[in-house]
């Protein structure tokens, strides 16, 4: 029965309606105004509740196609997930060492990740792509970026 | 109608260097963006608000607004050359553009292509000139309730007509509401779903949405084609039309650039609906349709022409009612006020040089983008052999610069990855995220303007159904989403019968 994708995520809409519904409750409620801060919350709660229904009873209309599209190669995955940590790396990093170093090692580590072979081209895009942008950003534009322990 | 002096006051700044310059910066930008597989123009736009912070907030939309219709004229060089489009609005561009191209005949669907979208894109400013003031002067009587029931049949129309599952349109833009609510609200100052969290105070900024479900996740999808390569491109050919073939396309460009701008106008359509639209309707019309998909001129005309028909058209309501209708103006709407400007049918009087130089400058961008896109085309095609390692790496690291040098704050970058994994899975899933954004923008508009309407008619909910303009949009609401739930289940009955 919970086969077909689509209810499986309904499920899992309802339980976050749920949860929604149960926060917007909590709320606390004035009885001067109109419309409370809970009201909309609640109808929204509700209304998630009756389409993730409607999702659930309605009929599967995925193509065996549209199934294998979402099966993504584990070597794929692999490189998502390997991204998604050098990203994770970078925001903690940012303010620690400073915007140009971090950005220089991002793009030189992650384009060699993703099967980027040219590494003399590499290096020269990640330290230019940093310094041209921190330029733009902190004369054009009065932005100042994180400057970390390179002392400029 | 507008004032003389109000357009002349635009004309000025349209033609002024600093005009002149960032509409030239806009459309460039937007071009290149757009080429980029996977690209479209709300990455576009998002990536280049975090540059317009402290600019003038004229010049912020001139550039904004080129960054817009830029992407949208030079996605069609992706979907032609590499049958991979830049974005949605170029999809069907393809269909018989890419068969030109293997046929030899690259640079003449390049050049149809720029030919068509110049026409299309010039046709509907002056018609975009006609109907932004006439339908401001309408908007001026509009009330709060007007107002809700516009908003919502903005939402569901576009959940209507994104392809695919209209309930998970519509789940996909109650989330982008629910996900709006975080924060403080502003009327009663509660504290909503912050989980005590200082950061969420006031609440998720629209750019880390943006640039999470729209520029991060389309990374996520070029990782996985970063193999393809346009090693297979095969040179351009001449860029000459024959006269018969310029005879040929004139009937398509014609109608298109009117039915493109009026879809361009309508809540929810778009440029993707325009140019699929554009497609089929001159299929239907032409003496020889057997030969659309196999690369003829018409069928590249035809789309190109319609989706930046309907890019002028998005501006319509966007200037003159401050509602957006599309997920792209939406995050327009949102670099909008954060300039400080709030579009609607007032902006026209009391900002005049901003309404009409945006307009005018216009003409000026889609000239620049026939240049860009027919003589130095060959030239500019050069950028999609830039690596994708290289480009996924740089992309990723410019959306989280933006989003960093609006905050200063490291936890918006966290939120960012989160919106960004999100918006790959609604793709996985096919839950279209341009309800969510648009959803996202105006889900505070929406509950305080229902608010309004409310105190204004002491709490009875009969103050919508007495305006007969706001009733009207709630029924066209109701039904754009309950016919087609409702015709798929008919559907399926017939299926198992």
């Amino acid at each position: 029965m919970l086969r077909p994708a689509h209810r499986k995520i309904s499920l899992i809409l309802i339980a976050l309606s749920i949860f929604y519904l149960y926060l917007s409750f909590q709320l606390p409620s004035f009885t001067n105004t109109v419309i409370d801060a809970s009201t909309m919350p609640k109808a929204l709660g509700v209304g998630l509740i009756i389409l993730s229904l409607i999702l659930f009873f309605s009929p599967d209309k995925e193509t065996k196609e549209d199934k294998e599209k979402r099966i993504i190669p584990k070597e794929d995955l692999r490189k998502i997930i390997g991204v998604v940590f050098m990203i994770l790396a970078y925001i903690f990093l940012l303010e620690r060492l400073g915007f140009l170093l971090v950005s220089f090692l991002f793009i030189f580590f992650c384009s060699l990740f993703l099967g980027y072979t040219k590494h003399g081209v590499n290096l020269i895009v990640s330290i230019l792509f940093p310094l041209v942008l921190y330029s733009a950003f902190t004369m054009l534009l009065g932005i100042s970026l994180p400057s970390g322990i390179i002392p400029f | 109608m507008g004032s003389l002096e109000g357009i002349l006051s635009g004309v000025q700044l349209a033609f002024s260097i600093e005009g002149i310059l960032f509409v030239f910066l806009g459309v460039l930008a937007g071009t290149l963006i757009g080429m980029m597989p996977g690209l479209g123009p709300i990455s576009a736009i998002a990536i280049m608000i975090p540059l317009t912070y402290n600019m003038d907030p004229t010049v912020a939309l001139v550039l904004m607004a080129g960054v817009y219709y830029g992407a949208v004229f030079g996605g069609s060089t992706s979907s032609i050359l590499l049958n991979a489009p830049g974005i949605s609005g170029t999809v069907a561009t393809s269909f018989d553009g890419y068969p030109m191209a293997q046929r030899g005949e690259a640079g003449k669907a390049l050049a149809v292509a720029a030919i068509s979208s110049f026409v299309g894109g010039t046709v509907s400013v002056v018609l975009l000139m006609l109907f932004a003031p006439a339908l401001s002067s309408v908007a001026v009587v509009f009330g709060p309730p007007e107002y809700f029931a516009l908003m919502v049949l903005g939402l569901t129309a576009i959940s209507s007509l994104s392809d695919g599952s209209t309930v998970k349109a519509l789940i996909s833009a109650v989330l982008g509401i629910m996900a709006v609510t975080i924060g403080i609200d502003s009327q009663t100052g509660t504290t909503r779903f912050t989980f005590n969290n200082p950061n969420l105070l006031e609440g998720i900024d629209f750019l880390v949405v943006a640039l999470g479900l729209f520029a991060l996740s389309e990374v996520c999808a070029l990782i996985i084609n970063r193999s393809q390569t346009s090693k297979d491109r095969k040179s351009l050919g001449s860029l000459k039309l024959s006269k018969s073939e310029l005879k040929d396309m004139s009937g398509p460009v014609g109608r298109q650039s009117i039915l493109g701008f009026i879809l361009g106008v309508l809540p929810g359509a778009g440029a993707t609906i325009a140019s699929f639209i554009g497609y089929i309707t001159e299929k239907k019309l032409a003496k020889k349709p057997k030969e659309f998909g196999k690369g003829a001129v018409r069928g590249v005309a035809a789309p190109e022409t319609a989706n930046n028909a309907a890019t002028s058209g998005a501006f319509v309501p966007l200037l003159s009612l401050g509602i957006p209708g599309s997920g792209t103006t939406a995050v327009l709407l949102g670099a909008l006020l954060v300039l400080d400007i709030q579009p609607g049918p007032l902006l026209m009087g009391e900002q005049p040089q901003l309404f009409w130089g945006v307009i005018v400058s216009m003409y000026v961008g889609n000239l620049f983008l026939l240049i860009l896109n027919l003589p130095l085309i060959p030239y500019i095609a050069k950028i999609l052999a830039i690596p994708r390692p290289l480009l996924i790496s740089l992309v990723i690291m410019f959306s989280m610069i933006g989003v960093y040098s609006i905050s200063f704050n490291t936890f918006d970058l966290y939120l960012l990855l989160i919106f960004g994994i999100i918006g790959y899975l609604m793709r996985l899933f096919k839950f279209p995220p341009a309800p969510f954004i648009l959803a996202f923008i105006l889900g505070g508009m929406m509950e305080e303007s229902f608010r309004q309407a409310m105190t204004m008619s002491n709490n009875d909910l009969s103050v919508f159904i007495n305006k007969p303009i706001a009733l009207g949009m709630l029924i066209a609401a109701f039904l754009s989403f309950v016919v087609p739930i409702w015709q798929g289940y008919y559907r399926k009955k017939k299926h198992a019968a």
